[in-house]
């Protein structure tokens, strides 16, 4: 046991220790350990949610833990900001693109760190940008990526591939010994993602570090050393890829025994009432149809960036797809805007509550009457006040929403509430059909029951609903049938008996 | 698509500018040595000022009083001149003058988080105001004498104004900084991704404070320059003058919204207003479609800047396929 | 097409601290303002007291009859984070137009209808651009007030333009019920009809969220576009009657009309509390800020001081006021803990 801890902490240049990290609503994480070795490709798994990000967030220096210690080389490491985790050596390369848009590879490569010299033919304190020494570096960073990049291009005029080798390349300058990716290849066709690899390994037969996080477990398989996978803010287990196969790693992913707090009783489901046909949106959506019945609870599950938010939001109207074509009832329904369809019977709930679903600075009855303002208003716009106080009574009641004041402003509820508010908005609609996208994201648990509560009174009322969830144990609770979607196209369906975790997230992935 | 806009648009720029150039001298004195005497000694306050307004640009702000900085720092010099104080006072002085009023303004930008625009909109009134008031007669003084106007008036190999040689200084000076330090580089990285700049370890606060400084020395040169070439000062010549300024900067590139341009594009954009309005004059046409015309010029070239006409070209390629098939 | 959702978030501002709206009417910012204005009052009355004659202090509505105009059309836009910056020079141009026509046809009811459409014109015109393209208010309005100064220069030359029948300045000049001034009036009837909708109509609350969360409003099914080509329509349409009202008042055209009065009705409606980054407004709060404007303007006057003493004493106000603003509100915290939060947790929609 002692001699394994040593063998550990010679060859870990980063070691994790027992991390905590709390967010209002939610455990992030929970008693993370974990170890990176020099020269490995260690990869992080586990769903949405589980705390990849989280975790890569506090070893970058976005945040701190709330407990815990890393240690970096051997000595205790605490880091401050991004900037000062760059210093010490760790970079991270996000999603989501830290480059400045308007200037060239070059200039991003070097912002905030560029190389300097003596003004004067001699070494003196009056320093300049050295863009010669500047320009040679990075030549040679690219270089030893095995890439060629013009550096004078404009980033904003780069694919989301070429963006990714730059930052890749900006971590570098920095001399990173440790690399963290995040997702990489979410963007990435399949011949740029066998460049990123080959990068990886140049990069790794340097000595460099790397945490490679991603859903894709054959990415995993073709390139990583060692896998992590954490599942609801824990670490379950690491081991070495070549000692674990792919059930192996679904079944850690998902494995929890499914507790009996969906209230979801099997209900008669009616005929056809919503035939959704060949949406398409760019690269987003590729053809997407399927039908939903009247009392049917009808799940999409999938991974981020599969295209189910977008897939939602095209049938509504609140963005602008290439085709997508709506029979509702038996009638063709022409998709133009949300109002339409809000009048339609359809209506969708965001899954981004605070800077989609509500206004938070303003009151339950603003919020909750929104999208019926033509019931509470007569014919010149004026609110009569107690019919807006009655349908914010009516639902706040419905949903034991707590206080249920209508002047209470809604910014001060807890999250649990202020769900229950963007829900209680469409619901307030008295919609046929319901679209919730992650209903019940950051949410606490006693709320959450309740709010499950609520979908499956609603099924039991006639309606409709399309559930978007990244919840598996959700999906498996409450759905009657599940749709899979994979980048942007749906790639399984499975009816309630067929369902099971592993299942679905074997199809997402 | 943008990087191909903006060398376009230099090279364009220039092409516009040798155009009128060529037109002008033509078709009227221009190309005389008094001609190109008048049109280097008036531009270069224009330039300067337009370097000053585009470094403020590039960090996404913005300063409309300008205009009303460079009287005060008019008056200053005329004051000092006045009371017989030597150049080496009244020329710092007044320069100092110009650094102060438009660090107050950085200083509400960054403190109190008032939107630049809407800041300077109100300081611009307060400096006119205080024209009137605080100053004596608005400002004006007159017969200031050859102490004053020597340099503004002087030139070299009888033709080459020492204005000029100020303004090329500046101008090479700025793009100096632009490229060669780490201060230039923040004004991009702050106008262009606040939160990335934080994250390169960039202050913002402490950037745009330094910039507002700088804008301040500038106008001060400016507003100097301008002013040294009369026998008298009266501030209120350069209230609205705001207006060329950022027309230059947005015509020579720079974006509105902060994060690109280059200095030399702040050059060409003043260069090319100013000629547009001494063309204007040359043919007769009033001043005042100017205002008009400016107003014109500063909505196009944003909208330029604005439109994303990558999307555009899909978009009607898309809707032609579609009536194609 | 009704609005589409935006890409990228548009940031929201203006958390409040207050757990439930703030009804308390004795504190609030309009409560404070119209104590301040009382204390003006009296404090002129003091220096100069005839100030405190009923017939000095209604001349003070009538002086800013056209401010308050333009100003309540302001309030709508700058509570959607929006500006206008030219509503004078838009008032100008309309005022310019007007004196033109009557040079030229002398019908009464042409010029106005001419002035009347210019004003909407110009307003519709920010409105399609504001609500059409990306470019922000504050560009879009810079610009165009730069053209409507240029054109009414343009069209009038150097020309002042004057000479209008007593029967067309009636329409500022009658005195109801023999002391009062209709422009006060006009001001009153506009600010009533504005002031209801704002406050207890969909519109007001549509005004606000578009101010604190543009997206939300849109996630509501609410048309935005239209919203905002509405109010710098109604602005333009604004300005023009205040353009009639100066002329009725003045009787006089010329070029330079415009150029404070931009500056004096955005300090009016930002001194009334609404604040400059959208989201929170009052119509009321405009209302007095308007009259101490007013009171400002004619107290100065009375105490014969010039016009720029009172432009620069009004600016310094409005940046102080500016400031004040600041530290009343609190920045929205919440959504500076978002930006921390993990990718998983915050997926950028759309």
């Amino acid at each position: 046991m002692v001699r394994e801890a040593v063998t550990m902490e010679r060859n870990a240049v980063l070691t994790i220790e027992a991390v905590d990290k709390h967010f209002p609503g939610v455990q992030a994480l929970i008693d993370v350990s974990m170890d990176l070795r020099q020269g490995e490709v260690h990869a992080v798994c586990g769903e949405n949610g589980a705390g990849k990000s989280t975790l890569m967030k506090i070893i970058s220096g976005v945040y701190p833990p709330d407990r815990g210690s890393m240690t970096l080389n051997g000595e205790p490491y605490t880091v401050v900001n991004p900037h000062d985790a760059h210093s010490k050596g760790i970079a991270i390369i996000y999603q989501e693109s830290s480059l400045f848009p308007d200037l060239t590879v070059l200039e991003n490569m070097f912002m905030g760190h560029e190389i300097m010299r003596s003004i004067l033919p001699f070494e003196s304190p009056f320093k300049i940008i050295d863009h010669h020494a500047m320009r040679e570096k990075a030549e040679n960073v690219f270089q030893r990526l095995g890439m060629r990049i013009d550096l004078d291009a404009v980033v904003s005029t780069l694919g989301v591939a070429a963006k990714q080798m730059v930052e890749i390349a900006k971590a570098l300058t920095f001399d990173s010994q440790i690399l963290i990716l995040d997702e990489p290849t979410a963007a990435l066709t399949s011949n740029e993602v066998e460049t990123l690899f080959a990068t990886i390994r140049r990069l790794r037969s340097e000595g460099r570090s790397m945490l490679y996080i991603s859903h894709r477990l054959d990415e995993v398989f073709q390139i990583a050393d060692r896998v992590t996978v954490l599942r609801d803010g824990r670490c379950i287990n690491t081991a070495q890829v070549k000692d674990v196969n792919r059930d192996k790693l679904v079944s850690w992913m998902v494995g929890r025994t499914l507790s009996n707090l969906y209230p979801k009783e099997i209900l008669e489901i009616g005929d056809v009432i919503l035939e959704v046909r060949g949406v398409c949106q760019g690269d987003l959506l590729k053809n997407i149809s399927f039908k939903l019945r009247r009392s049917e609870i009808l799940g999409i599950a999938g991974l981020a960036g599969a295209g189910r938010t977008e897939l939602a939001q095209a049938i509504c109207g609140l963005t602008d797809p290439d085709q997508a074509e709506l029979i509702i009832n038996g009638h063709k329904f022409r998709v133009t805007d949300y109002r339409r369809t809000l009048e339609r019977g359809i209506a969708y709930i965001s899954e981004d509550r605070q800077a989609y679903g509500l206004v938070l600075p303003m009151t339950l009855n603003v919020n909750i009457t929104h999208k019926v303002l033509k019931k509470i208003t007569n014919a010149i716009g004026i609110i009569d006040p107690s019919q807006e106080q009655k349908i914010t009574q009516t639902f706040a009641d419905k949903l034991s929403i707590k206080p249920s004041d209508g002047d209470f402003i809604v910014n001060n509820l807890s999250g649990g509430n202020q769900q229950k508010v963007s829900v209680a908005k469409s619901l307030a609609v008295e919609p046929q059909i319901l679209i919730l996208d992650e209903p019940t994201r950051g949410v606490d648990v006693g709320a959450k029951s309740e709010i499950h509560r609520i979908i499956c009174n609603l099924a039991k009322e006639g309606k409709s609903i399309i559930l978007i969830s990244s919840d598996l144990p959700e999906i498996l609770g409450m759905c009657d049938r599940v749709l899979v979607m994979k980048s942007g196209e749906i790639v399984g369906e499975l009816s309630r008996e067929e369902l099971s975790q592993e299942r679905v997230l074997s199809m997402a992935l | 698509m943008k990087r191909n806009w903006t060398v376009t648009q230099e090279l364009l720029l220039g092409a516009i500018l040798l155009a009128i150039i060529v037109f002008l001298s033509l078709t009227t004195n221009f190309s005389t040595r008094s001609g190109i005497y008048s049109f280097m000694l008036d531009v270069s306050p224009t330039v300067v000022a337009a370097i000053a307004v585009g470094m403020v640009i590039f960090t996404g702000n913005i300063d409309i009083s300008v205009g009303t900085i460079s009287g005060f720092v008019a008056y200053t010099a005329g004051a000092l001149v006045k009371a017989g104080a030597p150049m080496i006072i009244w020329v710092p002085a007044a320069i100092t003058v110009g650094t102060l009023l438009a660090g107050i303004n950085g200083f509400i930008t960054i403190k109190f988080r008032v939107p630049s625009l809407v800041a300077t909109l109100a300081m611009n009134m307060v400096h006119i105001g205080a024209y009137a008031t605080v100053l004596p007669q608005s400002g004006w003084i007159e017969n200031l004498g050859p102490r004053f106007t020597w340099f503004g008036r002087g030139r070299i190999f009888n033709l080459i104004p020492y204005n000029f040689v100020v303004m090329i200084v500046v101008a090479i000076v700025a793009m100096f900084v632009m490229k060669y330090t780490r201060f230039g580089r923040a004004l991009y990285a702050v106008g262009g991704n606040r939160q990335s700049a934080i994250y390169s370890g960039i202050n913002p606060d402490v950037t745009v404070m330094k910039v507002f400084f700088v804008e301040g020395f500038l106008m001060g040169i400016s507003a100097l320059l301008r002013a040294m070439t009369l026998n008298e000062v009266m501030p209120s010549v350069f209230v609205g003058r705001e207006l060329f300024f950022i027309s230059a900067a947005v015509v020579g590139g720079i974006s509105i919204f902060g994060g690109s341009g280059r200095i030399i594009g702040a050059v060409m954009g003043a260069a090319l207003v100013y000629l547009l309005s001494i063309a204007m004059i040359y043919y007769g046409v009033q001043d005042y479609y100017q205002f008009a015309l400016q107003g014109i010029i500063i909505l196009g070239a944003v909208f330029i800047t604005v439109t994303d006409f990558g999307k555009i070209r899909r978009r009607l390629g898309r809707e032609s396929e579609q009536r194609a098939s | 097409m009704g609005a589409k959702a935006s890409r990228g978030l548009v940031e929201m501002s203006n958390g409040r601290s207050r757990m439930r709206l703030n009804k308390s009417l004795f504190f609030s910012h309009q409560a404070i303002l119209f104590y301040a204005l009382c204390a003006l009052i009296v404090v002129f009355g003091i220096l100069e007291p005839v100030f405190f004659k009923p017939r000095v202090l209604l001349d003070a509505t009538a002086i800013v009859g056209e401010i308050g105009i333009m100003a309540m059309g302001m309030t709508y836009i700058i509570s959607t984070g929006g500006i206008d910056l030219g509503v004078g020079y838009n008032l100008q141009l309309s005022a310019i137009v007007f004196g033109v026509f009557w040079l030229s046809t002398s019908n009464l009811a042409l010029c106005i209808a001419a002035a009347l459409l210019t004003g909407i014109t110009g307003g519709v015109f920010n409105g399609l651009i504001v609500s059409r393209t990306r470019i922000p208010p504050l560009v879009v309005t810079l610009s165009t007030m730069y053209l409507y100064r240029g054109l009414s220069m343009i069209v009038a030359r150097t020309i002042t333009y004057g000479g209008f029948p007593a029967s067309f300045r009636t329409i500022s000049t009658t005195k109801l019920f023999g002391f009062l001034p209709i422009q006060f009036v006009y001001l009153l009837v506009i600010f009533a009809v504005l002031d209801y909708f704002y406050e207890r109509g969909s519109l007001g609350r549509n005004l606000k969220g578009i101010g604190f969360n543009e997206n939300a409003v849109i996630f509501s099914g609410v048309n935005t576009h239209r919203i905002k080509l509405g109010i710098y329509t109604l602005t333009g349409l604004l300005c023009g009657l205040a353009a009639l009202v100066y002329l009725g008042r003045l009787s006089a055209a010329k070029t330079s009309m415009g150029d404070y009065m931009n500056f004096e009705v955005i300090t009016a409606v930002l001194l009334g509390g609404t604040s400059i980054l959208g989201g929170v407004g009052s119509m009321r709060g405009t209302l007095i800020g308007v009259l101490l404007i007013g009171v400002l303007k004619k107290g100065f006057s009375l105490l014969n001081l010039s016009g720029n003493i009172y432009n620069f004493t009004l600016g310094l106000v409005l940046i102080l006021s500016l400031i004040v603003f600041v530290l009343e509100e609190t920045r929205n915290v919440k959504f500076k803990d978002r930006q921390a939060m993990s990718g998983d947790e915050k997926r950028a929609v759309v």
